[in-house]
Order: structure tokens, then C-alpha cells, then sequence
């Protein structure tokens, strides 16, 4: 019996091929619509939390401000020279602790100049990037105090500044600071949020809390732990000593945040699933105009067809037969359209992303859910008209012209 | 006698309401025995088609009751008249009916798809029927690709593939020319004859009713006339 009623199903959507494709096509632009969003947004999600990953989860970052989607930071006092020398001092198992500012100036060198991202930093900085030079030297103690300038700088600031030649020894103009060239940074490539970590200078913090930032004060702190020991535990333990230090009452919530790489991560995914979620949705409401589509097609169907029901009713078909034989295409209709949508959507994903250079993650739950929605939709909107077909009298339908 | 296969008693139909009513039917009495052969008769509106219907199980008396082999039928609910169709009736309509573009032995076959037979058997079953209708060697054809008269015989073996008591026949031969006609009557006669299938058969054409040994006629919603006829014999091949 499921043989023969999927056997007439089939012969009457292969009947109008052209009609039936035309009736699920809204089935496969939401079907394909929410696998390529999905797909993408996973392989977005992927590459973030690999980047990150790859900073180490021995990294702490300390921020003014709790830190997280749509919290600002920019309220919080800032910390201060002070409190790095206390972190230093009183906080166990640390391998650095460099103090972060950040501008964005003009580097001139020679006829070219360029507007790059420059940190003020101390010699820590490489040490918990953990970030080699591929030429030249660290700094030198004389140089983090301040006393004497130096720069080191990125591969794509040096093949943008100097192209071929070597820049060691050389000297830069840092905003209205002349800076010796002093080492160049090995390359490290695109971050996870897409920009690129070789486009940098970095000088010694003193220098460019002077000279550039207009400041004595600190905007964030990067921690590195020792090997075997506990973030957790210098999280906590930072976290306590900042308290402390900035006098906050028992009871009140920080204003600074000391976060690790994971925590980062999930913050910064957290944007990308909202975003999948807000697609998802708008995807699901194509699902629904599609299902209207095969809805309005089917209750055509039904008329087109009311003397073949007229038939089958007289000869012996019961409603439940009737009803059961068009609910079965309605099913077969959406699933044909979901599956379509499935491969047009996992086709369409495979080429964004490969745009994108970001992995290519076919989430098997999204697929299974999209092949059962779809399946879903043929039911609930195959339903009414299979009813109206299966109740239809027999005389007034075997009359009908 | 043989037991009475249909009964009508008192069987009244109306249609619409207040001004508009029409009874279709008027308390009719009538009783068919097994293996007769019946012409319905009558001009248009005179109930025949409505007679038909209530023999077919297609349709409910408003009043009095319609016993199909002894059993009342009134409370039947619409499953119960499609059990009735599908096990003991089987229909052959002026139109033929088949379904377009399906081959003769599926058409064939419909009807014991829905009795949930399995392939074998229900193939086996309607090659017969369409042997017995004189079409073997066409049970591949679709509907298109066969003339009235073949198609016509489909019908009557999609109608007898199930072994019914009864064959419904409405205006088997209305779109049929009359030598067609002849041979599709012939085919009915034999069946009737041999099967000792109960054959009920509407028709407005007098030598179409000639080839029953029994007719009736209709008026008005009256039963007029139920008369035996002699010339039969003359028909028959």
C-alpha cells in the first residue's frame, strides 16, 4: 500500500515537472538560505576560536571595564604604572606581564609613509605573545625605561616602508617621533577577526604614553602564566589584587575584567551565533511563504483532479486512502524541495567560504532539522487541502467536468 | 425464488427545502433478486439517476430504507457505504472514468490497491478480468491509446475485477456508437449470464433496455412500470 501510494505520488508531481519545482522553489531558497548561513557562520565561528586558540590559554588579558558585546569599557579607570608593578610583585607563577596602550598614527620612513596601529609596550610583550623576531633585538632595559627611543616593527609596516631593504638601524618617524628601527617581528599572518597582525609598531610603553598617547595611565595589561600553572588561579588572584588596589566594596561588580583566551572567544562568537540566529529566523519566514506555495498548489491539484478522486472514492477508496495519497505528496513535494535546498545551500556555502578562507563546517544537526522541517511543512500544509480532496462527495465529484 | 439481494422500502429523496424542494424519489418499493438483470428507464428528473445512486451506495435515502442483502443500511456512516462499494458493487459509468495517462491493467487494478492486495495477486487477478472483456495483449496501453469501446471495457473489468454481487452500469453505451454499443452489451449479457453477476443498468435508449430481462420506468420520482421481457433471448450472442 506505502509502495503504490508513493508510486502515484511520484507519477503525479513528475507529471508537471516544471510546476512542481516551481511550487518548492520557495522550500529551496529557505532551505538553502538557512544551510549556507548557518554553514557559513560556523566556519566563521571556527576560524575565530582557532585563531585565539592559537594565542595560548596561558594568556590573561586585564581591561578597565567589564569586557563582552555591548559593554563599553571606555567609563573605567584606567590602571596605572603602579599596578603593574604590584601584579608583578605579588601575583605567583607569572612569565610576563606587559603593559598594553594602543594608537592608530602616520610612520613615515624615507619617501613613504603609511597610517599603522602602534603599541606601547614593554619587552614582556613578545614573551607572552609569544612572538619571535625575525631580525634585529628585543628591547633594551635603558630603552623600556623610556630614556632612549627604539621601534620594532611588523613584516607588512617594513615591506610597505622600506620594500627590500633591511630596515635594522635604519630610523622611522612615529607620528613627530624620530625611533630607530631596532628589530623586525616574524610574520604572523590574519587574526581571527580578519585584520592583519603584521601591519604594527611597537615601542616602548614610556615612549608612547609621551609621545603618542598623552598619558601616564595603562589601558590594558596582557598576563602570561607559567607553564603547569593554574589561569584560573592568576585570574582570581589578579582579580582580588585590582579590587584591592582600586578600592571596590564588597558586594560591588568589578570595573576592570581579567578574561582568558576562552572567555574571549566565546564573547566574541557570541556576536556570530546571535547574527546565525537573526539569519536563521529570517530564513524561516521564506520557510513559511514556501509552504503557503505548496499549500496553494496543492488545493489546485485538488481541483484539477476532483473527478480522478471521484473515482477512487466510488470504487472503493476510503477518505483515510484519499487523504493519505495526497498528504504523501505534499511530503515528497517539500522534501524534494528541501533536499534541492540542502545542495544548493551546501554549494553555496562551500563557495563563501572558500572566499572567505574560512573552513568549510557542514553542521549534520542543520541538515537532519532543514530535512525534517521541510518534511514537516508538506505535512501541515499538504493537510488541509488532502482533507478537502479526501471529503469531497463522490457523485458531485465523479459529475465534475 | 432466490433471496432478495436489494430492497427498497418506502424510499423517498429530496432535495433543497421549503419552496425549493424537489422529491426526487417518492416512496418507492422495489425489490431486485439475485442475477437479474434490470434496465432503469425514464426522462430526465424522473429519479433514475438518483435510484442509481442509492443502489450504488453513493448517496442516502431521506426516508424509508434501503436493505442491501437483508442488512438495513441508514445508519451506515461514509466508511461503511465505501466498504459496501468496495466489496460488493462494482460501477461502469457513461464516461468511462479511467484514470489518463495509466496503463489498462493498472486502471485494473485500482481497485484492489485500495483492498490493500499484494502486486502479484492483484496482476494476476486483473490480466483475468481484462482476458474475460476480450483485451488481453492491450493491459499495456494508457487511456488515450485506446478507442471508446476498449476503454469502456477497461471500465467493465476494473468494475468486475473485485468479483462484485452487483454491476452498476450508468449509460454504459451513451458515448459509444452502436455497433460499439452492441458488443459492449453483448459483453455485459454474457457476464450476467455467465458470472450470474446482478447487472443494474440506467439508460434512456430503448434497445440499450431491451437486452435486460427486467424493466423499469421511472416518472416523476414514481416507479410507473416493472415489467419482464420476452425478447432477451434475441440479443444474446
Amino acid at each position: 500500500m506505502w509502495f503504490e501510494t508513493t508510486k502515484l505520488a511520484w507519477r503525479a508531481i513528475s507529471r508537471n515537472m516544471l510546476r512542481s519545482f516551481l511550487t518548492v522553489l520557495g522550500v529551496v531558497i529557505g532551505v538553502a538560505a538557512v544551510i549556507a548561513m548557518v554553514t557559513v557562520g560556523n566556519g566563521t565561528t571556527a576560524k575565530v576560536r582557532d585563531e585565539l586558540s592559537r594565542l595560548g590559554t596561558n594568556t590573561l588579558f586585564v581591561r578597565p571595564g567589564q569586557w563582552g558585546p555591548g559593554r563599553a569599557s571606555t567609563e573605567a579607570k584606567r590602571f596605572t604604572d603602579d599596578d603593574v608593578t604590584a601584579i608583578r610583585d605579588q601575583v605567583s607563577g607569572l612569565r610576563a606581564v606587559a603593559p598594553v596602550n594602543r594608537g592608530t598614527v602616520t610612520v613615515i620612513a624615507g619617501g613613504a609613509n603609511r597610517s599603522t596601529g602602534v603599541i606601547g609596550t614593554t619587552s614582556d610583550y613578545l614573551v607572552a605573545q609569544d612572538w619571535e623576531l625575525a631580525l634585529g633585538r628585543d628591547f633594551l632595559p635603558n630603552e623600556d625605561r623610556g630614556s632612549q627611543a627604539a621601534c620594532i616593527i611588523g613584516e607588512t609596516t617594513r615591506r610597505e616602508l622600506f620594500g627590500a631593504a633591511s630596515p635594522v638601524g635604519q630610523s622611522i618617524r612615529v607620528s613627530n617621533v624620530a625611533c630607530p628601527v631596532v628589530g623586525v617581528l616574524a610574520v604572523k599572518g590574519q587574526s581571527g577577526m580578519g585584520d592583519d597582525q603584521d601591519d604594527t609598531v611597537i615601542m616602548p610603553l614610556k615612549l608612547h604614553q609621551r609621545r603618542i598617547g598623552g598619558t601616564t595611565t595603562i589601558s590594558s595589561i596582557i598576563l602570561s602564566a607559567q607553564e603547569g600553572v593554574s589561569t584560573a588561579k592568576v585570574q582570581s588572584d589578579v582579580e582580588s589584587l585590582l579590587r584591592e588596589r582600586r578600592r571596590i566594596a564588597i558586594g560591588r561588580d568589578d570595573d576592570f575584567s581579567v578574561n582568558d583566551m576562552s572567555q574571549i572567544a566565546a564573547a566574541m562568537t557570541g556576536t556570530t551565533v546571535l547574527l546565525t540566529g537573526l539569519l536563521g529566523a529570517v530564513a524561516a519566514v521564506s520557510l513559511l511563504v514556501g509552504g503557503i506555495g505548496i499549500m496553494n498548489i496543492m488545493l489546485v491539484s485538488v481541483t484539477e483532479r476532483t473527478r480522478e478522486i471521484g473515482i477512487r472514492l466510488a470504487i472503493g477508496a476510503l477518505e483515510n486512502q484519499v487523504l493519505t495519497q495526497f498528504l504523501v505528496e505534499a511530503v515528497m513535494l517539500s522534501i524534494f524541495g528541501g533536499v534541492t535546498g540542502i545542495v544548493t545551500g551546501l554549494a553555496l556555502a562551500y563557495g563563501v567560504v572558500s572566499y572567505l578562507q574560512v573552513p568549510f563546517v557542514a553542521s549534520p544537526t542543520i541538515i537532519l532539522l532543514a530535512f525534517v522541517f521541510s518534511a514537516a511543512i508538506g505535512m501541515i500544509f499538504g493537510y488541509f487541502p488532502a482533507r478537502r480532496a479526501a471529503q469531497l462527495n463522490p457523485i458531485d465529484a465523479l459529475r465534475h467536468e | 425464488m432466490a433471496a432478495p439481494l436489494i430492497t427498497f422500502r418506502q424510499v423517498s429523496k429530496v432535495y433543497g427545502r421549503g419552496e425549493a424542494t424537489i422529491r426526487a424519489l417518492d416512496r418507492i418499493d422495489l425489490t431486485i433478486t439475485q442475477g437479474e438483470f434490470v434496465s432503469i428507464m425514464g426522462p430526465s428528473g424522473s429519479g433514475k439517476s438518483t435510484a442509481m445512486n442509492i443502489i450504488g451506495a453513493l448517496d442516502l435515502p431521506s426516508s424509508g430504507e434501503y436493505i442491501f442483502q437483508g442488512i438495513p443500511t441508514s445508519g451506515f456512516d461514509r466508511a461503511q457505504l465505501t466498504l459496501l462499494r468496495r466489496h460488493m458493487l462494482g460501477f461502469v459509468f457513461q464516461g468511462f472514468n479511467l484514470l489518463a495517462r495509466t496503463s489498462a491493467v493498472e486502471n485494473v487494478e485500482l481497485p484492489l490497491v485500495y483492498r490493500g492486495m499484494d502486486h502479484t495477486e492483484r496482476r494476476r487477478r486483473a490480466m483475468a478480468a481484462l482476458e474475460q472483456v476480450g483485451l488481453r495483449g492491450r493491459e499495456g496501453h494508457t487511456t488515450q491509446e485506446l478507442s471508446g469501446g476498449q476503454q469502456q471495457r477497461v471500465a467493465i473489468a476494473r468494475a468486475i475485477v473485485t468479483d462484485p454481487a452487483v454491476l452498476l452500469a450508468d449509460e454504459p453505451t451513451g458515448n459509444l456508437d452502436t455497433k460499439t454499443s452492441g458488443e459492449i452489451m453483448d459483453l455485459i449479457t454474457r457476464l450476467n449470464r455467465d458470472n450470474g453477476i446482478t447487472v443494474i443498468m440506467v439508460t434512456h435508449e430503448e434497445d440499450i433496455a431491451a437486452y435486460a430481462r427486467r424493466l423499469l420506468r421511472f416518472v416523476d420520482g414514481h416507479l410507473v412500470s416493472d415489467e419482464i421481457q420476452a425478447s432477451e433471448a434475441a440479443h444474446v450472442v
